[in-house]
């Protein structure tokens, strides 16, 4: 490498540094610090945000039913089910989060991220990974929403508005059994 | 008769463990193994990774625990684009403890197709017959009497027969069957005649071996007289290593589905390049339709009606077609499917008692591979093909057209968006479905294939023995051996070959 192509080297690199730089100086602060949450085995408390509002989100207080996944705190049950899951699993559940949470800035050019879109916003923008262009943003999408549909279902404060009686074997095991 | 030893047990490390067969995984394939070996005097340990789950102690008849304990990777592995929830068990019995309990033998054109096309010489139906019956003995197969048709089913039977289309009434391994309606997270009422009540307790009589939270790591030796293999102790969940310990056998037998199996083999550097490759998921699509009276689908047999009048068997082609089963499941599971976020999810939710569902069975062609990530963990890659995409649509007409028949005032197909169809009027737009990576949650309780059975190193991962090639005395027995999609419902295919398979090993170590 000659001495010219040497410094036009080390100022591109120098250069590309510090819009590298900027951009993940002004990426945190778009996203701003989150309240510390107590007990957290994996997640930092953005992601606990990331999670918490993306719960709310899909699937949100009131409406056809009252309860909503902010009354069951699923973002914990989230943490939770991590803190047993191979590091790897981790690292890309990180990952996703923080996805989610720069995505209007990322997708849509907003200057905002996720946590601090107001909630008509915050479902505009989650429906749209489910049917977004990108193959990631919908792996995501499924992947989070599968988790909470069986976590939010499962608990039992919400059965009653599913007309679901809970396990049966205490109410039916007594019946004769049909035999064949 | 012994007792099943858990590993996860405090303290529990065992030592000098030798035997004749250590069998790996203990669903249909290796309990069945495993049972055959032990009563025809072999000396036989059988390992299983999961726990043992019996009873309603412990088979509480809750989503969140239940598919966390029952279920490979907790219930959330996924192919590589995660469009297909590939669902295994991981639990001493294996996929019999979770699944829907649909006995459907493999059909006289599947076998002929293997023969044909696949060098299945030695299996053919006639010859394969007695193994057929001793696989339904095992299962103590009966058909699902009039009485236990639930309204799920009735509707689905209704709609079928009002466009004159074949279905029918399925057989299943029930016996005294209260309908507690949680088939799918396992039978507290122990009504199942799955391997854990049957294969598994003929296995310990006969003097088997039985480890629970116990998983086989590394295959060393696999060359020789004497085969090492390596075993993690688990958790009391299952979830982190405890211990190692290794057992030394002359011979071992794989069968942890298609997955598990590739990945031990592949971990062990055992197999040929064909090993991994020709893996069928036979995804399936969940379709809702919301009646004007309550359903009440939570109780009562899942799945007892099929549409059949679409599937096809082929001597050139094995199985294809499609065919349509009632299903129903309980709500998180059921919670998990709906992809629309926001209030319109929780109103569909709202409406479950109203709700009749169906899952539609898509035979494939085995078209997957699976591989290891760096970590050593398994990646399924499957991509779903243009012809199946084409049959998926055909499939899902036929099927909501058949509610509205029997007078579904809505059908809905949990894509994303959600396709909502309002009448029959409204057909056309089945086309608007891709089935694109990511854009539908589809679900394959069937793996099959990617240790493929066969006559030549080039064609396939294993001889007609299921003995992989390369190893001496390194066999295969589960669903990873078929060449293609064995039937509509894989238990009594597998328990069909590990007893065929199982009485050629017992012959030939004798």
């Amino acid at each position: 490498m000659n001495a010219v192509s040497r410094r036009r080297f080390l100022v591109l690199g120098g250069s590309a540094a510090a819009l590298a730089a900027g951009a993940a100086g002004s990426l945190a602060w778009l996203r701003g610090s989150a309240p510390d949450v107590a007990g957290l085995r994996v997640l930092s408390s953005q992601e606990y945000r990331t999670m918490a509002a993306i719960g709310r989100t899909h699937i949100p207080q009131g409406g056809a039913f009252g309860p909503g996944a902010d009354d069951f705190d699923l973002a914990r049950l989230f943490d939770g089910y991590l803190a047993d899951q191979p590091e790897a699993d981790q690292r890309d559940a990180a990952l996703a989060l923080n996805l989610v949470e720069f995505g209007p800035v990322l997708f849509e050019q907003h200057a905002v991220t996720f946590s601090h879109l107001p909630p008509d916003a915050q479902l505009a923008h989650w429906s749209a990974w489910g049917t977004a262009q990108q193959q990631t943003r919908r792996e995501i999408f499924w992947s989070f929403s599968r988790f909470l549909g069986l976590t939010f279902y499962d608990h039992e404060a919400v059965w009653p508005h599913i007309a679901y009686a809970g396990p049966s074997f205490a109410r039916l095991a007594t019946r004769p059994a049909v035999t064949p | 008769m012994s007792d099943v030893l858990d590993c996860a047990a405090s303290g529990f490390v065992p030592h000098d463990l030798k035997c004749d067969f250590l069998v790996i995984g203990s669903g249909c394939g290796g309990g069945t193994a495993a049972r055959v070996l032990a009563e025809a005097g072999k000396d036989v340990i059988l390992l299983e990774e999961g726990g043992d789950f019996v009873g309603p102690d412990k088979l509480s008849q809750r989503d969140t625990p239940m598919y966390d304990q029952l279920y490979v990777d907790r219930g959330g592995r996924t192919n590589k684009d995660r469009t297909v929830n590939i669902l295994s068990g991981r639990v001493l019995g294996g996929g019999g403890v979770i699944n829907a309990c649909d006995v459907v033998p493999i059909h006289d054109a599947t076998w002929a197709y293997w023969q044909k096309h696949h060098g299945w010489h030695d299996f053919s139906a006639t010859a394969m017959q007695p193994y057929v019956q001793r696989a339904l003995a095992d299962l103590s197969a009966n058909r699902i009497l009039e009485q236990q048709i639930n309204r799920n089913n009735q509707i689905l039977r209704q709609g079928t027969q009002a466009l004159g289309w074949r279905g029918e009434v399925m057989m299943h391994n029930r016996v005294k069957c209260q309908g507690l309606g949680s088939c799918l997270i396992g039978c507290p009422a122990s009504a199942k005649r799955n391997p854990r009540m049957v294969a598994i307790p003929k296995a310990l009589a006969a003097g088997a071996r039985v480890l629970v939270r116990a998983r086989a790591t590394l295959i060393r030796d696999a060359t020789t007289d004497r085969k090492r293999v390596e075993v993690q102790t688990l958790d009391a969940k299952g979830y982190h290593p405890v211990n190692r310990f290794a057992i030394d056998a002359k011979c071992v037998i794989v069968a942890a589905n298609p997955v598990g199996t590739v990945a031990l083999l592949r971990n062990s550097h055992l197999g040929n390049d064909q090993l991994g490759q020709h893996v069928s998921l036979q995804p399936q699509v969940p379709i809702v339709a919301l009646m004007a009276d309550p359903v009440n689908a939570f109780e009562g047999i899942p799945q007892a009606y099929a549409m059949t009048e679409f599937e096809r068997h082929d001597p050139d082609h094995g199985l294809g077609g499609f065919r349509v089963e009632s299903i129903f499941g309980t709500p998180g599971v059921l919670g998990s499917l709906v992809s629309q976020p926001g209030a319109a999810g929780k109103t569909l939710m709202a409406q479950l008692d109203h709700a009749a569902a169906s899952l539609i069975l898509i035979p494939d062609q085995p078209v997957g591979q699976i591989t290891l990530r760096r970590d050593g963990r398994p990646e399924i890659d499957y991509t779903l093909t243009a012809e199946w995409k084409a049959r998926a649509r055909q499939a899902v007409r036929a099927a909501a057209r058949a509610y509205f028949a029997a007078g579904a005032k809505m059908v809905v197909i949990p894509a994303a968006p959600p396709l909502v169809l309002q009448s029959e009027a409204q057909l056309a737009q089945v086309e608007t479905l891709t089935f694109d990576a990511a854009t539908i949650s589809l679900i394959s309780a069937h793996q099959q294939g990617g240790g493929r059975l066969g006559t030549s190193e080039a064609t396939s991962a294993c001889d007609l023995n299921g003995q992989v090639w390369g190893t001496r005395g390194v066999f295969i027995c589960d669903g990873s051996i078929f060449p293609s999609s064995s039937s509509s419902h894989t238990m009594t295919p597998i328990i069909t070959m590990a007893h065929a398979l199982a009485d050629r090993l017992a012959s030939h170590a004798s």
